[in-house]
């Protein structure tokens, strides 16, 4: 089916009378939008090669489409700048893979928001904070790119609350919910350099999150003592299911972890082993459903449970683990996937570089 | 001051209610569950509801891998040519 033309709307000349107007449009997340004046689309586009109707994304339940255009109208409205769409097109474009499932994971009582993961060079080109406050407020790149994902599913793929987000509570992260991975003393390899990508380029990784939780711990000098923690705060029974995991170990955290000698992966190693709970005490609590394990996740989530115990996820790599946050302070965090499963899996995109000339 | 509307270009969607049954007594039933706990033994009960009071049968019952995401095309369409009516709906 062809798109058609992008709508164009006569509204109040005045500023403040444009942004009460896009309000009574039912644009908004709440707050005050930038207004997605014409020539301000067309200077957020020039940041992409394509066509502006381009199809990046797809909505398998309502059959709604999102073009480059209708990203950029968002993208102004939340108040990014031309150099971030790249990112906004390359999360979508991770997000449309059916592995991702964003219809479920944004309609669902779960409750989840995306978390968007830059990773590489083009976070400090763009200015993307990745140290202290890292999930707080006051960077405009962090706040507006997250802002964009969500005013996208709300006005494009029309995930509106109440009637196609159904979300019980939703989590704060449904405002904006970006980061940038910490390249500055990172010991390990960035996420962009870990999944495979050539040397410069930069990526996305986009997770259904299903929420935050701080892990402190100032007095642990140890790995083992760090880690265990945190495979605390993953394993409890309020978060524990075979969903995948996101852990940002804080400076501090990781300084401890690195001295010792400890990859990633040994680290994913210790999280997974860890971070579980016998079957016995799921059934106490209720949570333990058996065709959880056969019907669902297949035979090697049963063979955990026969074993049994339960983890948190099915393999140490269900764990993304990287570093993030202000130099001082022992507080890492978990973020949960959403809700009780593997409907959704974490996906990772390259960021395309913008065109030569594009407004930096 | 012009603006951009920030909704999709898609083209709305014709969607049409498929015609009501003329009779409920011997047609067959499909079931299609989410996956998720007591989805299926909840249709079942209700599909059993139709097999006592109309003489219905249950032809098929289909399930879904992923809860939240919309059932595969092949899995409707095969229901399609199996069944007269289908009984879907959330367990949990």
């Amino acid at each position: 089916m062809s798109a058609v033309k992008p709508r164009i709307h006569e509204a109040p000349d005045d500023l403040l009378a444009a942004i009460d107007w896009c309000y009574e449009q039912g644009w908004t997340d709440g707050l005050p939008v930038v207004p997605p004046a014409v020539e301000r689309v067309k200077a957020m586009l020039a940041a992409e090669t394509r066509p502006a109707e381009t199809v990046i994304a797809h909505h398998p339940a309502t059959g709604l489409d999102l073009s480059l255009h209708a990203a950029a109208a968002n993208a102004v409205m939340a108040g990014c700048l031309p150099e971030y769409f790249p990112v906004i097109v390359a999360a979508f474009e991770a997000m449309d893979r059916t592995e991702f499932n964003f219809h479920g994971s944004t309609a669902s009582t779960g409750g989840s928001a995306p978390l968007i993961i830059v990773s590489g060079p083009l976070a400090d080109e763009i200015g993307m904070n990745s140290d202290v406050n890292l999930f707080g407020p006051g960077n405009r790149a962090n706040g507006t790119i997250g802002r964009a994902v969500r005013l996208i599913l709300r006005n494009v793929f029309q995930m509106l609350p109440g009637i196609s987000d159904k979300s019980t509570q939703g989590n704060p992260g449904k405002y904006s919910f970006c980061i940038a991975e910490r390249a500055r003393g990172n010991p390990w390899p960035l996420l962009c350099e870990a999944h495979g990508y050539a040397k410069g380029t930069s990526s996305v990784t986009v997770f259904a999150g299903g929420g935050f939780a701080n892990v402190e711990n100032h007095g642990g000098n140890k790995p083992e003592e760090i880690l265990i923690s945190v495979a605390d705060t993953m394993a409890n029974y309020g978060c524990i299911t075979l969903g995948q995991s996101v852990v940002i170990l804080a400076p501090e955290h990781m300084k401890i972890v690195a001295d010792a000698g400890w990859s990633r992966e040994k680290v994913q190693d210790f999280l997974f082993a860890t971070a579980r709970r016998s079957v016995e005490g799921m059934k106490g609590a209720g949570k333990y459903r058996d065709r959880e394990y056969d019907a669902q996740h297949g035979e090697g989530a049963s063979a955990l449970a026969v074993a049994g115990f339960m983890h948190r996820g099915l393999r140490p790599d269900d764990i993304l683990v990287t570093m993030g946050g202000g130099d001082a302070g022992g507080h890492s965090c978990f973020i949960p996937s959403w809700s009780r499963g593997r409907s959704s899996i974490m996906q990772h995109n390259a960021i395309a570089a913008p065109p030569a000339g594009a407004k930096q | 001051m012009q603006l951009y509307s920030p909704m999709s270009t898609t083209p709305k969607r014709k969607a049409f209610r498929a015609p009501p049954l003329a009779g409920l007594d011997g047609l067959r039933i499909g079931i299609l569950e989410n996956g998720k706990l007591n989805a299926d033994e909840m249709l079942r009960e209700v599909a059993q509801l139709f097999v006592e009071r109309h003489g219905c049968t249950v032809r098929t019952v289909a399930s879904k891998k992923n809860a939240s995401a919309p059932a595969p095309a092949p899995t409707l369409v095969q229901l399609a040519q199996e069944v007269d009516f289908l009984i879907t709906g959330l367990g949990d």
